[in-house]
């Protein structure tokens, strides 16, 4: 075992193995199930990266030429050696083999969508305007805070989300509302970490008050059946309902403390 | 004198074993009354009645817990359920309502609501606790039970309420009520994922002897005991309506597959043409994005097919819709709808003092397309454009057929000239449309591309449950795509890679050993 992990030539393999590994399935399957987002990297970018490793390999074993030697014995050894030449055999017909199948799969016919490139949470604009009145969000504050009681702004601000929102986003705020289905883009889950507890209050109001139509380019404002609720909702719904948000899923919201160190995703 | 001291010990006993239970009871209503005032209160109204705030866009509305009148029971007609029922609607919800399932609940917190949701009414607490009934066991399923079993869909009347093919079309379906006397429809058979009460045999067979209370849906004991149907037909039955349909929603597939018809495009619609070539199911949602919303649509999803020839494209959509608008057998239907619906403030079609509606909308269908294949993912605003971006539609409605049109934003079609032709029916509870066009064409339409994915989506409405304008079914993107004829390089490249690698390979290792013998 030891023999092999100081060899430069298994070391150049396991490198290759652990890197495909890490691209294929730590970044898209293992980092969600510990929490954090993320999503399966696209076939052609794995191969991007697989070629780079590739290189990165060999200018390393190149670089010294003792090294370049004892990484290159073992190849060597098996284009020539007679003892090796069963192996031999079987990589010469083996490694065409995997080539023609990869050329095979980039060739066939292909009946996927094409693939959306979508930011969730796209950068905000500076500011709004709600049904003509100019609204600065950058430093913008829920007023609710500061005025009236909190009980009522919570009882209406539930009775606005049962009302208007539970077709999609759904009872349990987890975006699995009866209509959800139908929609491509899913419906936003609010139980999920990657959601509000990454965004500030000013953020969601801005994405309720101009829904999918106001998204930015990257946020395919095409596909997104959010509605513009300012045709709807006057902007202390909004920032009621916002209120019921956090206090149902239990999440706090980013402040614009924490917004001047961080930034948006 | 013996038995009253027996009763002297026995009732302080019976008060000691009974107060805390009472008290337990007390505890747990008001634990559940949290649990229900977070979660429930909403939709089935503070004191139960069913008249949340939400209540008025809901269709059918939420239950009304002071009348004990439960759908979904395994007691008989009439009966109170169990608490396991109780439970059982809490775990699962009731597919095809407003209703979910609820697994963030706990256990423990689902056993309170059950005590909360009891204290509504006074029905619950008199009398014997109530029983399951003995529902037998299933005989077996297969071919014969389930042919049999159709013959006892027709013993029993199920098709004048559920119709022929099962899709709730009968000749009864227009004039069904619940207990509150809001209209109500006969279960689409075919669509087992949206049956309230699930859609295992057992749940079919245990809502047929239980009925479905508060519906029209009665139980078949009174049929069992008259002799009408045996217990072994019932489940007959039961095996029938569990074939009539897929039993899961089938699993959305993005991309719409165009296969190349090697023997000329279909005529028109007709079953045996279409019978093999792959269908892609669609879910649809209500319109909810712009007012008037449509909380409580008909059509829920549709099929979609297709086939092209090099030349012309054709595509039959089927969906399910149990009126065939405009039928004036459905005006009634229609005018309870508007009446039963808020409809975000709209003004309903106007009834007459009849109460029949003043205008009977069709029936109709939009497929959306952009005017060009996108470059990139950019496509127009999937709820039929804007003014910026229009989309290209092919048109049909039952009273003026097929057209196209360019869509600026929901309801605006400015008709366009366009070689689209098509026709649809409408038998037992279902729309077949077929469709046809050149896959080039002159004019301002889509230009389809073999190979290349172009975005489509869909709209519905059912002109007999006052489905008009913005009060439509819709759909968001997705793609179709014309299969390319069988070219010769997916063949050909993978050979040729492995003949040059193998080339390659043979070349280096002689190499190798010829400087080795160097």
């Amino acid at each position: 075992m030891k023999r092999y992990l100081s060899h430069p030539f298994w070391q150049g393999a396991i490198v290759v193995v652990a890197s495909y590994v890490a691209f294929e399935y730590v970044i898209g399957y293992a980092l969600p199930v510990i929490g954090v987002a993320s999503a399966p990297v696209p076939s052609s970018v794995i191969l991007e990266y697989m070629l780079i490793v590739l290189v990165g390999i060999l200018l390393y074993m190149s670089a010294d030429e003792e090294r370049w030697q004892r990484f290159r014995e073992p190849i060597r050894a098996t284009m020539v050696r007679r003892d090796r030449r069963t192996l031999r055999g079987i990589l010469m017909v083996a490694i065409p083999v995997v080539i023609g199948w990869l050329a095979y799969e980039r060739v066939k016919p292909s009946y996927a969508a094409p693939a959306t490139l979508r930011a969730v949470h796209p950068a905000p604009p500076n500011q709004l305007t709600f049904r003509g009145e100019t609204i600065e969000l950058t430093g913008l504050e829920n007023p609710l805070h500061e005025e009236g009681s909190m009980a009522e702004h919570l009882a209406a601000g539930k009775r606005i989300y049962v009302r208007n929102c539970v077709p999609c986003h759904g009872d349990l705020l987890d975006g699995q509302g009866h209509y959800a289905p139908a929609f491509n883009p899913v419906p936003a889950d609010f139980t999920s970490s990657g959601n509000l507890p990454q965004l500030t209050e000013s953020y969601v109001f801005w994405r309720i008050v101009k829904g999918g139509p106001g998204l930015p380019r990257e946020g395919t404002p095409w596909d997104s059946a959010m509605p513009a609720w300012e045709q709807v909702l006057e902007q202390n719904d909004i920032w009621a309902v916002i209120l019921y948000l956090y206090d149902q899923t239990g999440f706090t919201p980013r402040t614009w403390e924490e917004e001047g160190e961080g930034g948006h995703e | 004198m013996r038995a009253l001291r027996r009763m002297a010990v026995a009732v302080p006993a019976l008060v000691a074993a009974v107060v805390p239970a009472v008290a337990g009871q007390e505890d747990a209503a008001a634990a559940g009354r949290v649990v229900y005032d977070r979660w429930c209160a909403e939709c089935h109204g503070e004191t139960g009645q069913g008249d949340g705030s939400a209540a008025a866009s809901m269709l059918p509305r939420p239950r009304d817990f002071t009348q004990a009148l439960y759908q979904i029971r395994t007691t008989g007609s009439g009966q109170l359920p169990t608490d396991a029922d109780i439970r059982f609607a809490i775990e699962n919800g009731l597919p095809g309502t407003t209703m979910p399932g609820w697994p963030n609940l706990t256990d423990r917190e689902i056993d309170d609501v059950i005590v909360y949701l009891k204290s509504f009414s006074r029905f619950f607490g008199q009398g014997p606790a109530p029983e399951p009934l003995d529902f037998g066991s299933d005989p077996g399923g297969g071919p014969a039970a389930i042919e049999a079993g159709a013959a006892a869909y027709l013993t029993m009347l199920c098709e004048e309420c559920h119709g022929l093919s099962g899709r709730g079309d009968g000749t009864s379906a227009p004039t069904l009520e619940d207990w509150r006397g809001l209209p109500i429809r006969a279960a689409d058979l075919t669509e087992a994922w949206v049956l309230n009460g699930g859609s295992s045999v057992e749940d079919m067979h245990t809502r047929m002897l239980t009925g479905l209370d508060g519906t029209p849906m009665p139980s078949a004991i009174d049929a069992m005991n008259s002799g009408v149907v045996s217990p072994d037909e019932v489940w007959q039955l039961s095996h029938y309506l569990a074939s009539m349909g897929p039993r899961e929603m089938p699993p959305l597939r993005e991309v719409i597959r165009v296969g190349r018809a090697e023997d000329g495009l279909p005529a028109d619609g007709a079953e045996e043409a279409w019978a093999g070539v792959e269908a892609f199911y669609f879910p649809m949602s209500g319109q909810v994005v712009q007012v008037p919303r449509n909380f409580a649509p008909t059509v829920d999803g549709l099929w979609v097919q297709g086939l092209h020839d090099g030349s012309d494209i054709a595509l039959r959509v089927q969906w399910n819709d149990p009126s065939n608008s405009p039928d004036p057998n459905w005006d009634e239907w229609q005018g309870k709808i508007t009446a039963a619906l808020d409809l975000d403030g709209a003004a309903p079609i106007a009834l007459d003092s009849a109460g029949a509606p003043a205008a009977r909308p069709p029936d109709a269908v939009l497929l959306q397309f952009p005017f060009e294949l996108p470059e990139g993912t950019d496509r127009p605003y999937f709820l039929m454009g804007d003014t910026r971006e229009p989309v290209y539609l092919w048109t049909w409605d039952s009273e003026s057929g097929v057209g196209a049109g360019r869509g600026r934003g929901l309801g605006s079609v400015e008709p366009l000239e366009d070689p689209v032709t098509g026709a649809a029916t409408w038998e037992e509870g279902r729309w077949t449309l077929y469709v046809r066009r050149p896959i080039e064409v002159e004019g301002d339409g889509l230009d389809f591309a073999e190979g290349t994915p172009a975005p489509i989506a869909f709209q519905a409405w059912d002109g007999s449950s006052a489905e008009a304008g913005t009060r439509s079914s819709v759909s968001t993107w997705y793609y179709i795509l014309l299969e390319p004829p069988a070219s010769s390089t997916v063949v050909v490249t993978p050979l040729l890679a492995m003949l040059l690698t193998g080339a390659f390979g043979l070349v280096l290792v002689r190499r190798a050993q010829d400087r080795r013998r160097d």
